[in-house]
């Protein structure tokens, strides 16, 4: 699985990985520069990609293609998929527009084509167009300064891990993604504490891990219920027969009720 | 007779009306330009208000059926039929308002066959449309019979124990899940209503009021329609209007129906009593307690919420004297409803306020369309009232009242009576006024184009000198104390600001370094060429086919090459932007940034150098002076000359920018 090691510390704001997305995404890059002065967090539909200031640092915002997505896992149509080569997938053929990965996704990624009448969901797609060409996504390759780097999400580990082995006067032992929310394939190493300021809390366990044990219990609810149900009906019926020693007259009163 | 319904359903109308022409805009428009949706809060008033709470109150056609077809309380049976009809309407409605809520309405059959088992949502849905049907199976034989088709109304009365339990099976999985659907969102949606046991929650809550709903329509219909059967036979007798019913104390009798809701609405009050343990106990034991204590507006909604829901409803049928009298028992079934749908809004909505940093407000739309799909769904309700069976065999007598009513003018003259003396007459003189004005209210082109609104440029904040001293972080590894008072007195004050401070950009305090030193090494152009065609083009409101191609003149002088050293300057247009400073140089013109490196260093190096010589303190222009990490005396190469006054654009940095 690939995936991105972002090194805060190297990054120095001056924002050629959201220009470099820009462009590679085919956008207009008029309504990109409108969308920059104006999105409140930075990202909209037309920025798949931002810089985002935590504390005097610029922290890349951008989907983290997580391990076990909470989009992939609340889309009701399956239009957003994990594949198994890294990236989290739009099909917006199948997409019908709920907006419910908005409201899932823990890092508050997905965008919506508000002014369009036909919108759909935008948002990084980890140049998956690119990657099959052999090229590297668009930010890493357009980051003068190294700060991204890009590779099997494994290998990236081990990397992140030895810089903070390294420098550990310059990195917190923390790398952010590796473990929160289940794990992303987008990797941070800071000097500065992300998850205090400006940057979502994250919990170590992912989303569908507290739906999936629920949702694959749905169909035994509802057959419990089901039957339970049956099995009360018949006992009822037959109290009451045994109560009323005539069975045939209660049959016929429930039917002249039910055709009233 | 006289129909009393008839102003009830003018109201209903003119809501439905309203909502026919907010259905079109939202349509025509899409999304962003009817909706005040945004991305921080996707989620609003069609899906919480109309499809979780809708959904919610409906619940009442699944509980009568257990009471009636399971445990066989014969005495509720008269509710089956109007249960099951709010359970329809209640669905229907919902189910079109989610059609118009998401964003391709035309591929809402997607989920049927596009699969996700692992999607609540998607189980939700399939719910939902299969419980439809069952409602469908349910309410067909009362239509059925009206039409005298009794075949098929035979054949589903056989079925129906079936179909109900068929059906309260399904409805115990969606309305959890509909719970569940808000579980995605740990550490978002506020303590106070996030727990593990909202699916639980949600379907208690739901049980009750959905029978307290069920009792609250009959008590409806019966003040319209029949209300002998539960406000006495005295009424009847005294033929009092529908609208005041006799004082709860002077009347002797009971409507022959008073026990029967009083037992439904005794089954309401016990599950609810069990929903309010239930919440208290999931309170407890979270420790999310705590936030109630802290005077937010959250706790005050769920304080609300909790009352209306669980304790005035509770409080009002321990009462003999209010359990008694129909407004009462009105009363004791309207809070739950009320507190139902408020509870809905805070999981769905206001619990999310806090996280999301933003607040909603639905917009005129929202509110028309919302209102107006339950508006006709009342409609519905009056009409299948009035010409089927639904709580009584009675509709032929209200059929011949429904036709003929006295109209609100015919006092005034006859004009107005012949006018107005039919429903389709009415509607449609309604129509004439409501539909003009609401779409002079609702026409989205009037509320802004879309999502994009105009916002206020900030000056920057550098303008006050409370920022003594900045860290410059650079590139991260080195950080530069940056004495920012000292170099504005040396820079002449508070007017200089301008002189680093070029861009006032909406949401930006002050200038970051990077807006122009986009490039660490080379000068990069800051200036848009594209949007400042678009902007002149609409500023000068010039006409024609392609207008910004007209807009050359505006800044470039005819017959001069076009080129950025004869182009306006600046400051020429953008005077007001800069304000209160000082004008800068006409030079500023078109300028190009230089790298980030070179201008960080000519912020200071300049000086540093001077000093250097006067002081003869020769260390002063080596690198660890400023970056203490640094071990160099030297840098590896030297700073690129600043370019800042070099009017010069690149045709590699103004695609750079263009892309940018």
């Amino acid at each position: 699985m690939i995936g991105i090691l972002v090194d805060v510390t190297k990054c120095t704001g001056c924002e050629k990985c959201v220009a470099a997305c820009v462009q590679a995404n085919h956008i207009d890059p008029v309504a990109a520069e409108l969308d920059r002065a104006t999105a409140k967090d930075g990202l909209s539909a037309n920025l798949f990609c931002a810089l985002e200031p935590v504390k005097g640092r610029y922290v890349r915002k951008a989907c983290m293609h997580c391990i076990e997505p909470a989009c992939a896992a609340a889309c009701p149509v399956g239009a957003l998929v994990k594949t198994p080569l890294g990236p989290v997938e739009y099909d917006p053929t199948k997409c019908i527009g709920c907006r419910y990965c908005m409201l899932a996704c823990p890092y508050d990624i997905p965008r919506y084509e508000w002014n369009r009448t036909m919108p759909y969901v935008r948002k990084c797609t980890l140049c998956v167009e690119r990657l099959k060409e052999g090229k590297r996504p668009a930010c890493v390759e357009a980051c003068p300064h190294e700060a991204l780097s890009f590779g099997d999400r494994d290998l990236l580990l081990r990397k992140a891990r030895a810089l903070i082995r390294r420098r550990p006067k310059r990195y917190l032992p923390r790398i952010w993604g590796a473990s929160s929310w289940g794990g992303a394939s987008v990797l941070y190493v800071s000097d500065v504490d992300l998850s205090a300021a400006g940057w979502p809390r994250t919990a170590s366990a992912s989303i569908p891990s507290i739906t999936d044990p629920l949702i694959r219990k749905t169909p035994v609810i509802g057959l419990t219920v089901g039957f339970g149900l049956w099995a009360l009906m018949a006992v009822i019926k037959r109290r009451q027969k045994l109560m009323s020693g005539n069975g045939k007259t209660d049959v016929k009163t429930d039917r002249e009720a039910t055709g009233d | 007779m006289i129909d009393h319904t008839r102003k009830i359903k003018d109201v209903l109308w003119i809501f439905a009306l309203a909502g026919a022409v907010a259905i079109a805009f939202r349509l025509w428009y899409g999304l962003g330009a009817t909706t005040n949706l945004s991305d921080q809060v996707p989620w609003g008033l069609w899906k919480i208000l109309n499809m979780v709470a809708g959904v919610a109150l409906s619940t009442g056609g699944f509980m009568v059926g257990f009471l009636v077809y399971v445990l066989k309380i014969e005495r509720l049976r008269p509710l089956v039929k109007p249960a099951i009809l709010i359970a329809f309407l209640g669905y229907g409605s919902s189910g079109f308002a989610l059609l118009m809520d998401i964003g391709l309405p035309h591929r809402f059959w997607h989920p049927i066959v596009m699969w996700n088992e692992q999607s609540f949502l998607f189980e939700v849905t399939w719910c939902v449309m299969l419980y439809f049907t069952v409602t469908i199976i349910e309410l067909s034989p009362t239509v059925l019979e009206r039409l005298h088709i009794s075949g098929l109304a035979r054949f589903l009365h056989r079925i129906a124990p079936g179909v109900v339990i068929v059906g309260i099976s399904l409805s115990c999985l969606h309305h959890s899940s509909l719970g569940s659907l808000f579980l995605v969102t740990p550490l978002r949606l506020h303590a106070l209503w996030y727990t593990r046991l909202l699916p639980l929650h949600f379907i208690v809550s739901a049980m009750g009021a959905g029978l307290m709903v069920v009792v609250l329509v009959k008590l409806v219909y019966a003040r319209l329609y029949d209300p002998d059967s539960i406000f006495g036979p005295e009424a009847a007798v005294r033929r009092i209007p529908p609208r005041t019913p006799p004082g709860k104390n002077e009347t002797p009798y009971e409507g022959r129906d008073m026990p029967m809701l009083r037992q439904i609405a005794m089954i309401a009050c016990g599950i609810l009593s069990a929903g309010f343990i239930l919440r208290v106990a999931d309170l407890l034991l979270t420790g999310a307690y705590e936030s109630l204590f802290h005077p937010t507006w959250e706790s005050g909604l769920y304080a609300g919420e909790i009352l209306s829901l669980y304790v005035i409803p509770i409080i009002l049928m321990t009462i003999p004297a209010t359990r008694n009298s129909p407004s009462g028992l009105g009363a004791a079934a309207f809070f739950p409803a009320l507190g139902l749908v408020a509870n809905r809004l805070d999981v769905g909505i206001f619990g999310y306020f806090r996280s999301a940093g933003k607040t909603y407000a639905p917009s005129a739309g929202e509110w028309a369309l919302s209102l107006g799909v339950v508006a006709a769904a009342g409609l519905v309700f009056l009409f299948l009232c009035e010409n089927c069976s639904v709580f009584d065999t009675r509709w032929e007598d209200r059929l011949a009242s429904s036709r003929r009513f006295n109209s609100a003018f015919d006092k005034l003259s006859g004009i107005w009576d012949r006018a107005l003396r039919t429903g389709l007459r009415r509607v449609t003189l309604l129509a004439v006024f409501v539909v003009p004005l609401s779409w002079a209210a609702l026409y989205p082109p009037f509320h802004g184009e879309g999502s994009v609104r105009a916002i206020p440029v900030i000056p920057p904040r550098a303008q006050d000198t409370e920022r003594k001293v900045l860290t410059i972080i650079g590139d991260g590894r080195m950080p530069v104390v940056f004495k920012h008072s000292e170099l504005q007195k040396r820079l002449g004050g508070k007017k200089s600001c301008v002189k680093c401070h070029h861009l006032s950009l909406p949401h930006d305090h002050s200038t970051a370094c990077y807006r122009c030193h986009r490039d660490m090494e080379s000068p990069t152009l800051i200036f848009n060429h594209a949007a400042h065609l678009d902007a002149v083009a609409k500023d000068k409101k010039l006409k024609g086919a392609l207008p910004a191609n007209r807009s050359c003149s505006f800044c470039h002088p005819p017959g001069k090459p076009k080129t950025a050293k004869t182009a306006k300057p600046c400051m020429e247009c953008h005077e007001k932007d800069m304000s209160p400073a000082r004008k800068p140089p006409e030079a500023l013109a078109m300028a190009t940034a230089c790298g980030y490196r070179a201008a960080l260093h000519k912020t200071c190096l300049d000086c540093h150098r001077k000093e250097a010589k006067r002081l003869n303190k020769p260390e002063m222009t080596e690198c660890r002076t400023c970056h203490p990490s640094s071990k160099r005396a030297r840098p590896k190469r030297a700073p690129q000359a600043p370019q800042i006054l070099k009017a010069r654009a690149s045709g590699a940095a103004r695609r750079q920018n263009a892309g940018g």
